[in-house]
C-alpha cells in the first residue's frame, strides 16, 4: 500500500509535467489541426532559457526563492512565446492552406532546426541547473515526499486551472473555443482566426516553457534532446484525452504519467513504455476518439 | 525525379572520384564519433591520434615513410559507421584505429574484415566482438566479461546479502550486467534485476520498486546521465543504501548532475583516468597531451586509442611490412609485454588484450574520482 | 504512365547501373541506403500516400522483416533470399492483425497508434521477446546472400541486388496505381463517404493497403538485414519512422517518382551537407522547412491525369 501511494504521487508529478506540455498541441490542433511536432522542442528551449536567466540574473538571491522564480517563470514564459510565434509566422502559416501533412513536416523540419541551433549554442553536453531547491520532504499519509515534487504538481494544476477558466469563463477564451469549433462560421461572427492562432501559439509555448523550467530545476540536468522525448509522451497524453479538448489533455497527462508508474511498479520497468502504449491503444479500441473528445465523423 | 537525382549522381562523382594519393606515405585509419552523443569521446581519439602521430614523423615515421592519419567520423552510430567503414576501406589504409560503442564497432568489423585491413578498437568491450573469429580485429580495451569478474569482486567485498542489479538494456549495459548477475549466483542473492529507459529524467518510480526490494548494495551498468540522475532522486527519497557503477559511469559530469552530496561515496569501476597512469613514459606523455592541447586528457579511451596507434606503428616497424598478415602475425606472436601508456600490452590469438586494466574508483567529498587501493 | 516518365526511369536505371564505373565503394554504399529507403518510403506511401492512412510506425514492419529472416537464417539455416518472401509474408500477417482493430482511427488517433506501435516493437526486441531477438545486442552472422551461385558481399553486388528489386517494385506499384484496388484507393482517398456509398469496402481495402505495404517493408527489412549481417532494435527507432513518412510528403503524397526523389533527397542531403561540419542537421531541418513552404504539394505531386485538356477541350468546356 505504501508503495502504491508513493507510485501514485510519483506518477502524477510525471504526468502533470506531461499534461503541461499537452495542453500546447491540444490547443494548437483545436485550431488549426496541425500536430506541432517542435512543441516538444519549445519545451526544452524554456528549460534552456530557463538556465541562462537562472545564473545570470540570480534573481532568487535578488528577490527571495518564490517571488525569484516567478519572476523568472514570467520571463521564460514570455522569451518561448516569442519563439513560438516566430515559428507560427514562419513555418505554419505559409502553409495553412496546404495539404495537412506539409504542415506536420514544416513543422518536423522546424524541430530539427530548433534542437540543431540550441546544440551549436550551448553545445552537445547535458546542461546542469545549479541546486537552489529546498531538499526537505513532509510526511503525506505515511510516505516520505520531496516537497518539490508536491510544488511541481501544484504549480502545474494552478497554471491548468487558470487556462482552463481563461478558455471558458472569457470573451477571448469564447473566440478560441469558436475558432476550433468552426473557423469559417467563426469568422462570419466577427472572431479574428488569426488573431485567435497567434494567440494559441503564444499560451501554448508559453506553457511549455514553464514546464521546461520546472523540468530545469526540479530534475537538474537538461539536453537538447529531451524535447522528443516529451514531446512524445505528452502528444500521447493529448491523444488519449481526446485532442483539441483541454481538460482532456489533462487527464491525458496525469493518467499517462500515472499508468507508467503502475505499469513501472508492478508489471516491469523495462516494458514500461510499452505498457503505457498498449493501455493507450485499448482505450482508443473503446473510444476513439479519447477519453474527453467528441465523436466527430471521419473527415479528411 | 530523375532529373535531380542526375545532379546528384553528378555531385556524388565530383566527391567520390578525388584522386588517390601518392603511396610514399603509411595511411592508418582513425574511426570516431567525432559527432554524436560521444563526440568528446571521439575529439580526444583524434587528439591522441593526431599527437602521437606527429611524434613518430618527427622522429622520420616508419620503414622511412611518413604516416598519414585518415579520420572518418562514425557518429557514434551504427549506420554511419557502415558508411565511414566503407570509405576507410577504399583510402587504402593498412589498419583503422577504433571505434567507440561496441554495436558502432560491430557494425564496421565485417566490413573491414573483409577488406583485409587490420583493425584495432579502443572502446568497445563487448565479448562477442572477439568471439566470431575475425582475422585481423584487435582491441586494447578490456571485455566485459573481466569487468564483470572485478565487478562481482567489489560486490562480494561489501558482503550484501541482497543486491540489486540495474541496467539500461544498451548492449554494453545489459552484457555487464548478465555477466555480474552470472557471476554472483550461488554467492549472494540478487533481489532485483531490471533496466530503466534511458534518456528520461524520472527515475523515482524505478527507485520506489528498487527500495521495496530491500537490497544492501544496488549496481548500476548504466552511463553517467542516468546516473547521476538516479543519485541525485535516491538522495531526494532520504535513501543512504550504496550504489555501485560500471566503466560507462566514468565521467566528471556524472558529479555535476548528482550534486557532490549525493554523489559522494559512490563507487564504480574503471580503467584507471588519465591522470593516475603510473609509469614515467605515461606521465611524460600526459604532460606532453597537456601541452599541445592546453587541456588535460580526461577520456582513458583516448588514450586506449593512442595504445592502439603505437601497437601498430610497432608492428609494422617489427615485420617491416605493411600487409594484413604480417601486422596480424607480428601483433599474435612477437609483440610481449608492450609498454603500453595504459599498461603492459600483448594479444592473445582472439585479438584481446591480455592483463588486468580494471581499478575501483570512490567519488570524494570534493567531488574528484579518487582512485581506490 | 507517361512516355515522359518512362525516359527518366530508363534515364535513371541506367545511371544506376553505371554507378560502379565512375563512384567509389562509398558512394556506392549511399546508393545502396538510397535504394533500401526508397522502398521502404514507397512501401509507406501505399499506407500513408494512397490509403490516406497516418502511419508513422513503419519502422515496425521493416524490424519483423529484417528479425524473421535473421532468426530464420541463422537458427535454421534458411538462405536469405529464401527468406525473403516469407519475411514479406510475416510482416504482412503481422500488419493486418495490429490493423485490424485501429484502421477505423481518425487520422492523428491512427498516428499515435502506429508511433505506439512501432515503440512497442521496438521495445519488445530489446527485451528479448520469446528469447529470440537477441535483446540489445540484436542478432549477428545471419549470411550473405547467394543468387546463382554468386556469393553477394560488396557494396557494387548489393547495388544490383537491391535496384533490381527496386526497379520491380516501381513497375508493380505503377501497374496497382491503374488496377482495380489502385483506383478504389484513390476513390477512398479522395471522397471516402462516396466511395463507401458507391459499395467499396472501406475497411477492407485500407486494411490490403497497410498489409502491402507492411508486406513490402518487411521484404526490404529481408535485404537490409542481409546487407548488414548485424541488426539491432536501434535500427529500427521511432526516428527511423519519421524519416520514411518526411520523405513520403517530402516528395509528394501518393505520387512514385515524387517518393523517389523524396527518399533519395533524405539519404543525400545531409551527406552532401558534411561540410556544414556540426551544422549539418540545422541546414537540413531549415531546408525541410523552406521546401514545404515552396511546395507545399511535395517535390513531384501526384497529378489526378484522370481528365487531360483534349478531354476538356472535348468537351467544349475552356480548360
Amino acid at each position: 500500500m505504501e508503495q502504491f501511494l508513493q507510485q501514485l504521487i510519483n506518477g502524477l508529478a510525471v504526468g502533470s509535467i506531461y499534461a503541461l506540455i499537452a495542453l500546447g498541441y491540444t490547443m494548437v490542433y483545436g485550431v488549426l489541426k496541425l500536430i506541432n511536432f517542435a512543441h516538444g522542442d519549445l519545451f526544452t528551449y524554456g528549460a534552456y532559457l530557463g538556465l541562462t536567466l537562472l545564473t545570470s540574473f540570480m534573481l532568487q538571491d535578488r528577490l527571495g526563492l518564490v517571488l525569484g522564480l516567478g519572476v523568472l517563470a514570467l520571463m521564460v514564459m514570455g522569451l518561448v512565446a516569442v519563439v513560438g510565434v516566430v515559428l507560427e509566422r514562419t513555418a505554419y502559416r505559409p502553409l495553412r492552406e496546404s495539404p495537412r501533412l506539409s504542415a506536420v513536416v514544416s513543422a518536423l523540419g522546424g524541430s530539427i532546426f530548433l534542437q540543431n541551433a540550441l546544440m551549436l549554442i550551448y553545445g552537445a553536453r547535458y546542461q546542469v541547473y545549479p541546486d537552489i531547491l529546498p531538499q526537505t520532504a513532509v510526511d503525506l499519509f505515511g510516505v516520505a515526499v520531496p516537497v518539490v515534487r508536491l510544488a511541481v504538481v501544484a504549480v502545474s494544476v494552478v497554471m491548468m486551472a487558470v487556462l482552463f477558466l481563461f478558455v471558458q469563463r472569457t470573451r477571448i477564451g469564447t473566440a478560441i473555443r469558436a475558432a476550433a469549433i468552426d473557423q469559417g462560421a467563426a469568422r462570419l461572427m466577427g472572431i479574428d482566426v488569426n488573431r485567435v492562432v497567434q494567440l494559441v501559439f503564444v499560451i501554448g509555448p508559453a506553457l511549455g516553457g514553464a514546464a521546461g523550467l520546472l523540468v530545469g530545476l526540479y530534475y537538474g540536468q537538461i539536453s537538447f534532446t529531451m524535447g522528443w522525448v516529451y514531446g512524445m509522451k505528452a502528444f500521447t497524453a493529448a491523444i488519449l484525452g481526446g485532442i483539441g479538448n483541454i481538460p482532456g489533455a489533462m487527464v491525458g497527462g496525469l493518467l499517462l504519467g500515472v499508468v507508467e508508474a503502475l505499469g513501472a511498479a508492478y508489471l516491469s520497468i523495462a516494458w514500461k513504455d510499452a505498457i503505457a502504449f498498449v493501455v493507450l491503444i485499448l482505450i482508443l479500441i473503446v473510444r476513439p476518439s479519447g477519453l474527453l473528445g467528441e465523436r466527430v465523423a471521419e473527415k479528411v | 525525379m530523375k532529373k535531380s537525382m542526375g545532379v546528384v549522381l553528378a555531385a556524388m562523382g565530383l566527391l567520390g572520384s578525388a584522386p588517390a594519393h601518392a603511396a610514399d606515405t603509411i595511411k592508418i585509419g582513425l574511426m570516431a564519433p567525432l559527432t554524436g552523443s560521444w563526440a568528446s569521446e571521439g575529439q580526444e581519439m583524434k587528439r591522441n591520434v593526431e599527437l602521437l602521430a606527429g611524434e613518430l614523423n618527427a622522429k622520420g615515421g616508419l620503414l622511412g615513410k611518413q604516416v598519414e592519419v585518415v579520420i572518418e567520423d562514425d557518429g557514434g552510430d551504427p549506420r554511419t559507421a557502415a558508411l565511414a567503414a566503407q570509405k576507410l576501406s577504399t583510402k587504402g589504409v593498412v589498419a583503422v584505429i577504433g571505434t567507440y560503442g561496441s554495436a558502432v564497432t560491430e557494425a564496421s568489423q565485417t566490413i573491414l574484415d573483409e577488406a583485409g585491413i587490420i583493425q584495432v578498437a579502443n572502446g568497445s568491450t563487448a565479448v562477442r566482438l572477439t568471439e566470431k573469429g575475425l582475422k585481423y580485429f584487435f582491441r586494447t580495451c578490456p571485455r566485459d566479461d573481466e569487468q564483470g569478474r572485478v565487478a562481482a569482486k567489489v560486490v562480494e567485498k561489501t558482503k550484501a546479502k541482497k543486491v540489486a542489479i540495474l541496467h539500461d538494456n544498451s548492449a554494453y549495459s545489459k552484457g555487464l550486467a548478465d555477466e555480474i548477475n552470472g557471476l554472483l549466483k550461488g554467492k549472494t542473492n540478487v533481489v532485483f534485476f531490471d533496466a530503466l529507459t534511458p534518456k528520461e529524467q524520472d527515475y523515482s518510480a524505478i527507485l520506489t520498486k528498487l527500495k521495496a526490494a530491500g537490497p544492501e548494495v544496488v549496481f548500476f551498468t548504466g552511463y553517467y546521465p542516468e546516473g547521476g540522475l538516479l543519485l541525485k532522486q535516491k538522495k531526494q527519497m532520504g535513501w543512504s543504501v550504496p550504489f555501485i557503477g560500471g566503466d560507462a559511469i566514468n565521467n566528471p559530469d556524472l558529479v555535476k548532475i548528482a550534486g557532490k552530496e549525493a554523489a559522494e561515496g559512490f563507487q564504480f569501476l574503471s580503467p584507471p583516468v588519465p591522470k593516475d597512469l603510473d609509469t614515467p613514459e605515461a606521465k611524460a606523455y600526459v604532460a606532453a597531451y597537456q601541452k599541445k592541447y592546453g587541456e588535460a586528457a580526461s577520456s582513458i579511451y583516448g588514450v586506449l586509442a593512442g595504445d592502439g596507434f603505437r601497437v601498430v606503428a610497432k608492428a609494422i616497424e617489427g615485420s617491416k611490412a605493411t600487409t594484413a598478415d604480417a601486422i596480424r602475425a607480428y601483433l599474435t606472436t612477437q609483440l610481449k609485454a608492450f609498454p603500453g601508456y595504459t599498461g603492459k600490452i600483448e594479444f592473445n590469438g582472439k585479438g584481446d588484450r591480455v592483463g588486468e586494466l580494471y581499478r575501483v574508483y570512490k567519488v570524494a567529498k570534493d567531488g574528484s574520482f579518487a582512485l581506490q587501493p | 504512365m507517361s512516355w515522359r516518365l518512362l525516359a527518366l526511369y530508363l534515364a535513371g536505371a541506367a545511371a544506376v547501373a553505371c554507378a560502379p564505373l565512375v563512384l567509389d565503394a562509398y558512394w556506392v554504399d549511399v546508393l545502396n541506403s538510397v535504394g533500401l529507403y526508397v522502398l521502404l518510403a514507397l512501401s509507406l506511401n501505399l499506407i500513408l500516400g494512397d490509403a490516406g492512412l497516418f502511419n508513422m510506425g513503419h519502422a515496425a514492419f521493416y524490424a519483423v522483416g529484417a528479425y524473421a529472416t535473421a532468426i530464420l537464417n541463422t537458427r535454421l539455416g534458411v538462405p536469405v533470399l529464401w527468406a525473403l518472401p516469407v519475411a514479406g509474408l510475416v510482416a504482412a500477417a503481422f500488419g493486418a492483425a495490429v490493423a485490424r482493430p485501429v484502421i477505423h482511427l481518425r487520422g492523428d488517433y491512427l498516428l499515435v497508434v502506429t508511433i505506439g506501435l512501432g515503440e512497442i516493437v521496438r521495445i519488445a526486441l530489446v527485451n528479448d521477446v520469446f528469447g529470440l531477438t537477441g535483446g540489445a545486442n540484436g542478432i549477428f552472422g545471419i549470411a550473405r546472400p547467394v543468387l546463382l551461385g554468386q556469393k553477394i558481399r560488396k557494396p557494387q553486388e548489393f547495388l544490383y541486388l537491391i535496384w533490381a528489386f527496386v526497379a520491380l517494385t516501381v513497375f508493380l506499384f505503377h501497374r496497382l496505381e491503374v488496377s482495380r484496388f489502385g483506383r478504389a484507393l484513390t476513390y477512398l482517398r479522395e471522397d471516402p463517404v462516396a466511395a463507401e456509398g458507391s459499395g467499396i469496402d472501406t475497411a477492407r481495402y485500407r486494411l490490403m493497403a497497410f498489409s502491402l505495404g507492411a508486406a513490402w517493408a518487411g521484404m526490404t527489412g529481408s535485404l537490409y538485414a542481409a546487407k548488414m549481417t548485424i541488426i539491432s532494435p536501434e535500427s529500427f527507432s521511432f526516428w527511423e519512422s519519421v524519416v520514411l513518412f518526411l520523405m513520403v510528403i517530402l516528395g509528394g503524397s501518393g505520387s512514385i517518382p515524387g517518393v523517389i526523389a523524396g527518399s533519395a533527397l533524405v539519404v543525400v542531403l545531409p551527406e552532401l551537407f558534411r561540410g556544414f561540419a556540426s551544422a549539418r542537421m540545422l541546414v537540413f531541418g531549415l531546408v525541410m522547412m523552406v521546401m514545404m513552404v515552396v511546395r507545399p504539394q511535395g517535390l513531384f505531386p501526384l497529378r489526378s491525369l484522370r481528365f487531360r485538356r483534349r478531354d476538356a477541350e472535348r468537351a467544349g468546356v475552356a480548360p
